[in-house]
């Protein structure tokens, strides 16, 4: 692996090039920066100082004039300000990946002005070489500058490319496409083509019966770009038929056209297809199977400033995602508006590592063009409430309300009715389909503390009390109308419980009781224990 | 959520077009039969699911019935008994048998002659005019090949299965032609096959081509075509009948309905449509274009920012 920061000073009489004091009134310092079997025999090469060389010894005299130069160099790195610039990078090592995908990376460089600060940037442009994924190592090295150049030195990053180019992962995530954390498979092509690129099919699924098989390519920076580009072609299929009687499947591009630490733009084009093999939907969920081609942007802003998103404490986040749907000349294409907004609070208290997280989420859809107003929104881009995620983790909209099952909130419409063979009586009650909602609002107020035992404390298991409330309202339709805040205030259900928190990286298990405190006729809740998983 | 749909029903079929309120030959004649009970019904278009056995389907309240189950709606709403206009007749052979001809080999010709013959180009006017360009074109070869794969069709046997095809026009139009000169057809008390003869007559005279092998052969025998005609202008004109319901059983309550968008029918311009198709393929030319100059203008840029910190 690479040592970046790895390095010794030679003495000024070993080293020509090192400048010392202030004998030239000036108060740069240079100095070498090598692996110890290079200063090794660097050190033998320019030892002016015949001493004898014994096999595999280096005289104590050596050692500890090397070991006071080595505490006075750090001595003087922690108290003064060494100035020194990088006058080149040089790059080695590299037979397949173009220069400027490393030099671009290398880029910090340009900006040092201090000895701490070249160190700094070493350590970071490290890092983010070895996160391209397509070196075995990477080592950087500080080497003099030109002697015309005084205060200068020279950057040499070598790198070490993959000896093979394929690897395979399993892990969790949650991608741009996935609506929710998926656990997937990936088999990568590193580097084909020289610019960084990583070439990934997967088969991802979800916790909520999403099956998705999906290939892609991603440029970490294409042609000089500051920021990544990923295209990925996907293949999903999500099946809700337990829940709303249809079958979901979808089939297209996404493009991120922007991805950094706060900001993502993603371009989706897709086909999508809803079903009902089953044959028992609804009326409204009859009137949405089809075809349907969607064509959106999506961006999304998200900071998030606590100090963990499994246990905050203090801090705060906010998200906010827009997405508008019809992009495209062709009025036959799927058109909406959805916009989702996250804020969430930790507030810590100061007892037993206490803290009260508070959060609120909102979300609203609704479609545009011509009738919009007697339009249905489409279905699987409504609000479902209800889930087995925790709030507090996930920042994607209002989804969750503690307690309450997948997708259990009210809107409902009973599902057709089936003749039972015997006669003119009806079979067995068929159920609701849950329809979603056009406009959605969520709310919690946790409390987390910590056990007095240790052993819960060592491990990061902790308890927690909670409430949480959540509606659902139509809009489309013409059902705006009828639309009044204080009914939609009175819709909302509320439910508390407590319960023991055990985050196992990057995971947050919740073993909880719920207790519904209000909740509607078909609302799919009820007092329990359950457990809830999210990340 | 409005509940004012109580005791409605509500045929769901495939969109306008031809002159004729549901363009689908597989729709049409349910249309016909709904009507020829004189009950009050609406009519909703679904024309993002093309390629659905499930329609056309009857629904009101929480029943449905759909044309996959129980050998098509007209059964189904006679086997539940919510309309049945054929229980004086349905014990004819001669009635039955025609009955099966209309159903099956005439239904099958009409089938072929839409997606293999020359009624191309009015199945993507009555299916996938609704839908987006790549959507409607995927669809239509997917449902060619079905079709082949129905009939078993292959380049070999092409032509022997077209001299077959014709045989059974000829001889199916034949008997229908006979058997209305028998006075099997009931203008006063029509039955669901006064509803496929009808519906299949029309549908060949209004949205085959000319050069249409059945509707050719239809042509030779002008009282089918006359009684077709006649049944037309009076259900055209008519509008929804509001006589008694003796033939129509109401549906059953629909607890808390949901409000009903109707979609209304689409007035398709030919030209429009390929306007749109144009747009639609310039569009994704000039996104591509955009994005490589987007980024190509920013490796360019900084290449550029590169090049003059080198030259410090």
């Amino acid at each position: 692996m690479a040592k970046p920061d790895e390095f010794k000073p030679d003495s000024p009489s070993e080293n020509p090039k090192t400048e010392v004091d202030d004998e030239n009134g000036d108060d740069g310092y240079e100095e070498e920066e090598e692996e110890e079997t290079e200063e090794h025999e660097l050190d033998e090469e320019e030892d002016d100082e015949p001493e004898p060389q014994l096999r595999g010894r280096i005289p104590q005299s050596a050692v500890r004039m090397q070991q006071a130069k080595l505490q006075g160099l750090f001595q003087r790195l922690q108290t003064q300000t060494v100035p020194l610039r990088v006058h080149d990078v040089l790059i080695k090592g590299n037979t397949k990946t173009k220069d400027y995908l490393i030099e671009s990376e290398a880029a910090l460089f340009k900006n040092c002005t201090t000895m701490q600060q070249i160190l700094e940037v070493s350590r970071a442009v490290n890092f983010r070489l070895q996160a391209l994924e397509i070196f075995d190592s990477v080592k950087i090295t500080l080497d003099s500058g030109p002697p015309e150049l005084p205060g200068t030195s020279n950057v040499i990053v070598e790198v070490q490319e993959a000896k093979s180019p394929l690897s395979g992962e399993i892990g969790a995530y949650t991608k741009a496409e996935a609506r929710s954390s998926t656990v997937e498979g990936t088999l990568k092509f590193k580097n084909i083509f020289g610019h960084g690129d990583l070439w990934d099919g997967s088969f991802a699924y979800g916790w909520d019966n999403l099956a998705e098989l999906s290939a892609g390519v991603h440029f970490p920076r294409f042609r000089g770009a500051s920021f990544p580009l990923d295209v990925r072609a996907f293949l999903l299929s999500q099946d809700w038929l337990q829940f709303s009687s249809f079958k979901e499947r979808s089939m297209g591009l996404s493009v991120a056209l922007l991805s950094s630490t706060n900001h993502d733009l993603v371009y989706n084009l897709g086909w999508r297809t809803l079903t009902d093999p089953s044959q028992l939907a609804s009326r409204s969920v009859r009137m949405q199977l089809g075809h349907s081609l969607l064509s959106s942007l999506k961006y999304t802003f998200k900071v998030d400033r606590r100090n963990s998103p499994l246990r905050p404490v203090r801090g705060y986040a906010f998200a906010a995602t827009s997405q508008i749907a019809g992009l495209a000349p062709d009025s036959r294409c799927s058109r909406f508006l959805r916009q989702e907004v996250d804020l969430r609070y930790a507030i810590p208290l100061g007892i037993l590592n206490s803290a009260l997280n508070l959060g609120i989420s909102g979300g609203i859809v609704f479609p545009w063009g011509t009738g919009f107003k007697t339009l249905p929104s489409p279905l699987p881009d409504r609000f479902f409430l209800g889930g087995n995620s925790s709030p507090i983790s996930s920042l994607g909209g209002p989804t969750t309300v503690w307690g309450y099952r997948t997708r259990g909130l009210d809107p409902t419409e009973p599902r057709r009715q089936l003749k039972s063979n015997g006669g003119d009586e009806d079979a067995a009650d068929p159920g609701v389909d849950f329809l979603g909602g056009d406009l959605a609002v969520t709310a919690f107020a946790d409390l987390s503390l910590d056990f007095p035992l240790r052993w819960f404390r060592d491990r990061g298991i902790h308890g927690h009390i909670f409430a949480s409330a959540g509606s659902l309202e139509r809009l489309t339709q013409n059902a705006y109308k009828d639309f009044s805040l204080q009914k939609f205030v009175s819709s909302f259900r509320t439910s508390v419980g407590a319960g023991i928190v055990v985050p196992i990286q990057p995971f947050r298990l919740e073993l909880n009781y719920y207790y519904m405190l209000k909740k509607f006729e078909h609302d799919r809740g009820k007092p329990r224990f359950g457990v809830t998983f999210s990340m | 959520m409005e509940e004012s749909r109580d005791g409605d029903w509500t045929l769901v079929a495939r969109k306008p077009y031809f002159g004729l309120p549901t363009a689908c030959p597989v729709c049409l004649p349910v249309y016909i039969y709904l009507k020829f009970a004189r009950c009050p019904f609406n009519l909703e278009i679904n024309s993002a699911y093309p390629d659905s056995d499930q329609i056309p389907y009857v629904e009101g309240g929480t029943y449905v019935a759909y044309n996959n189950e129980k050998g098509g709606v007209i059964q189904q709403l006679k086997q539940d008994g919510v309309v049945d206009l054929d229980s004086e007749f349905s014990s004819l052979p001669e009635w039955v048998s025609m009955k099966a001809m209309m159903s099956s080999w005439l239904a099958d010709a009409i089938t072929y002659e839409l997606w293999l013959g020359s009624g191309e180009n009015s199945a993507k006017q009555i299916y996938y005019s609704d839908l987006p360009w790549v959507i409607g074109k995927v669809l239509f070869v997917k449902q060619v090949y079905d079709v082949k794969q129905r009939f078993n069709i292959s380049k070999q046997n092409a032509e022997k299965k077209e001299e077959e095809r014709m045989a059974v026009i000829v001889s199916t139009i034949a008997s229908a032609n006979t058997m209305s000169k028998n006075k099997l057809f009931h203008p006063c008390r029509p039955t669901s096959l006064d509803a496929d003869l009808v519906g299949h007559v029309l549908f060949t005279l209004k949205a085959l081509p000319e050069d249409s092998v059945i509707r050719a052969a239809l042509l030779e025998h002008g009282n089918l075509v006359r009684y077709a005609e006649r049944h037309k202008n009076d259900f055209l004109t008519s509008g929804q009948s509001s006589a008694s319901a003796s033939n129509f059983q109401p549906p059953p309550s629909a607890a808390q309905a949901s409000s009903k968008p109707k979609r209304k029918p689409k007035r398709e311009k030919t030209e429009e449509e390929k306007s749109f198709q144009r747009k639609a393929k310039y569009f994704i030319g000039a996104q591509l274009v955009a994005v490589l100059l987007f980024l190509s203008l920013l490796g360019s840029s900084s290449k550029a920012d590169l090049d003059e910190d080198d030259e410090d």
